[in-house]
């Protein structure tokens, strides 16, 4: 079930997503120190660890929100270190962010149709056709499937301001997975969110995700990542320090000594 | 047909009510009112749409003017051509200045355009001075050609040109605020790194927007230069950057109305507080903070919310009898 450590075989081939020796400093604080990390094609992976140990700049770094100091990121066998986080995006690399962040002066529907837009267009987006495509007439199935399976169709028609933030997050993951991904990137996606909410995600990703694409899901709690992932690795002051399935992880002597502080 | 007549109806009839005031008010109010309002709709356009606040929007206005100005009173006698002729030049200064500014963080891109204002005022009012004669200003108002149909010093033949471009306007902004882009340009104002994250160019979209909008200014502009058969400096003086920002707010940014309330309630209070009281601009000042109070959405918004606010009194007084 499990994939492996570095560079071993991944779930379903070779890795679609890599970092080697990924460093990124904040002055003299080093926030990603060296990193290895390799994410199979259709694997669900979880990122563990500590406030300020470096979890969201792994995937600043691995979506190119920020250059590396040191290091390369790979997808799909080639090097894409320096491209834009829009050429990732075109790619297939696509995220949530940690604040849950939608339009929020937009509809809900409105922030699907966005999202939807640009997938079915790729490549041929243009000022020209997005000033003369009505927005009423973007439609799509895999849209209402979203609104219906979160739970968001009443919202539907509502502006986002107006949800709360469980429904924001929902409705964040539904525009990450309208864009059909194939590698997706969720930054505490349960933070703040009701029990039952968090249901609905983890059914949402059972069901649309595993083994259709890569996830790779950061999170503060490891309960919540349990029954879900292949493989946790754990973050601490930057470095990797453990990685393996949830049982191994949560057994290491140096998770158990680093991150939860028992001897 | 129908369909286009239901989506766009209302606009038709407001501007349509617009001229039917001429029975009670001065032609020259309400073209006044018309223009600035065509003005105002370009600072809503950039503010409420795209979230870019510019205190340099006389600059987009005075270019185009200029262009209408200079080419009627060096080369041409066809107003209409010498509309052409400005709105080209506006457009083409927005398409080259937006491409730099919409580039920069907010603040910035408010304070570059405020500098570049400034420099527009010294450019046409010194620098060349030999050719737009300073501050005397070009004079063409008897060179502008005349047609039965269209004489430009009627102001009834004016009032109701200006009416007809507003209305144009109004039907291309609303139709953008139902399209793609629409979407697109709002959703770069709440989150435009989310926006980037879902694929799009940002920097193309905000390019497009501001090159949009201060077309609509460019408009306003050859329309000043061809109602006054003059142009000069003054257009696009520095101090009177803050004013469509003033008007933009009190009518309500983003609002397909809101420019036209405010500015008519910013001119009717400028002619009429005036004659009675001269620090007219307090009264506006206070009403501005009153209505700043509504957030950014100014009158429109309190309109808008008032049958609202009506229907909940109404369902109100109803459980409470029952
Ligand atoms: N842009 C930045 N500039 C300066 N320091 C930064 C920046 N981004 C992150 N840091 C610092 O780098 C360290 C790691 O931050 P990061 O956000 O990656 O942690 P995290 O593991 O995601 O933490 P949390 O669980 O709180 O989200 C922190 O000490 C943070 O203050
Ligand atoms: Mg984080």
């Amino acid at each position: 079930m499990m994939g492996t450590g570095v560079d071993g075989a991944m779930i379903g081939g070779e890795a679609i997503l890599g970092a080697r020796g990924l460093t990124k400093r904040f002055g003299a604080m080093c926030a990603a120190n060296s990193i290895d990390y390799h994410l199979g094609p259709k694997e669900m992976a979880g990122i563990i660890g500590p406030n300020g140990a470096g979890k969201t700049t792994v995937f600043n770094l691995l979506t190119g929100v920020y250059a590396p100091d040191q290091g390369s990121v790979f997808f799909d066998g080639r090097e894409i270190t320096r491209l834009s986080p829009q050429q990732r995006v075109k790619l297939g690399i696509r995220r949530t962010f940690q604040l849950a962040s939608t339009f929020d002066n937009l509809r809900v529907i409105d922030n699907l149709r966005l999202a939807y837009y640009h997938k079915q267009r790729q490549g041929r987006c243009s000022l020209g056709g997005m000033c003369s495509a009505d927005l009423g007439e973007v439609r799509d199935e895999s849209i209402d499937e979203c609104l219906e399976q979160l739970e968001l169709s009443k919202a539907a028609h509502l502006p986002v301001a107006s949800l709360p933030l469980g429904s924001k997050r929902k409705l964040e993951l539904a525009m990450a997975l309208i864009g059909a991904p194939r590698v997706l990137l969720l930054d505490e996606p349960f933070a703040g969110l009701s029990e039952m909410e968090i249901g609905q995600i983890v059914a949402m990703l059972r069901h649309r995700c595993t083994r259709r694409m890569a996830v790779l899901i950061i999170e503060h709690k490891i309960t919540w990542l349990k029954d879900l992932v292949d493989r946790i690795s754990v973050l601490v002051n930057g470095e990797i320090i453990a990685d393996g399935d949830y049982q191994t992880v949560l057994d290491s002597p140096v998770t158990r000594k680093s991150y939860w502080r028992v001897e | 047909m129908m369909r286009l007549l239901k989506t766009y109806g209302t606009i038709l009839l407001v501007f349509a009510g617009v001229g039917v005031l001429r029975l009670a008010l001065p032609g020259a109010f309400l073209i006044h009112v018309t223009i600035f309002s065509i003005y105002t709709m370009a600072f809503s356009f950039l503010m409420g749409r795209l979230g870019l606040v510019s205190f340099g929007q006389p600059a987009y206005m005075g270019i185009a003017a200029y262009g209408t100005g200079l080419y009627l009173h060096y080369f041409g006698t066809n107003p209409l051509l010498g509309m052409m002729v400005g709105i080209i030049a506006g457009v083409a200064f927005a398409g080259v200045i937006g491409g730099l500014f919409v580039r920069l963080s907010s603040s910035y891109f408010t304070l570059a355009n405020l500098a570049l204002c400034a420099i527009g005022f010294f450019v046409f009012q010194r620098a060349l001075v030999h050719i737009t004669r300073g501050d005397t200003g070009l004079w063409y108002l008897g060179r502008m050609e005349r047609w039965p149909l269209l004489n430009f010093r009627d102001p009834d033949h004016f009032l109701t040109f200006a009416l007809i471009v507003a209305a144009g306007i109004w039907i291309v902004v609303k139709g953008l605020d139902r399209s793609v882009f629409g979407a697109a340009c709002l959703a770069v104002k709440a989150n435009e790194r989310k926006l980037q994250f879902l694929g799009y160019n940002t920097y193309r979209i905000k390019w497009l927007g501001f090159v949009m909008a201060n077309s609509i200014a460019a408009v306003a502009g050859t329309l000043y230069a061809v109602y006054f058969g003059f142009v000069s400096p003054a257009i696009m003086d520095v101090l009177r950057a803050p004013e469509v920002v003033v008007v933009g707010l009190l009518g309500g940014v983003g609002s397909l109305y809101g420019p036209l309330i405010g500015t008519f309630v910013y001119i009717a209070m400028q002619d009429l507080v005036s004659a009675i009281f001269v620090y007219w601009e307090l009264v506006v000042g206070t009403m501005l903070v009153l209505v700043m109070m509504a957030g950014e959405r100014g009158i429109a918004s309190l309109l808008e919310s008032a049958p609202r606010l009506l229907r909940m009194r109404a369902r109100h007084d109803r459980s409470s009898a029952g």
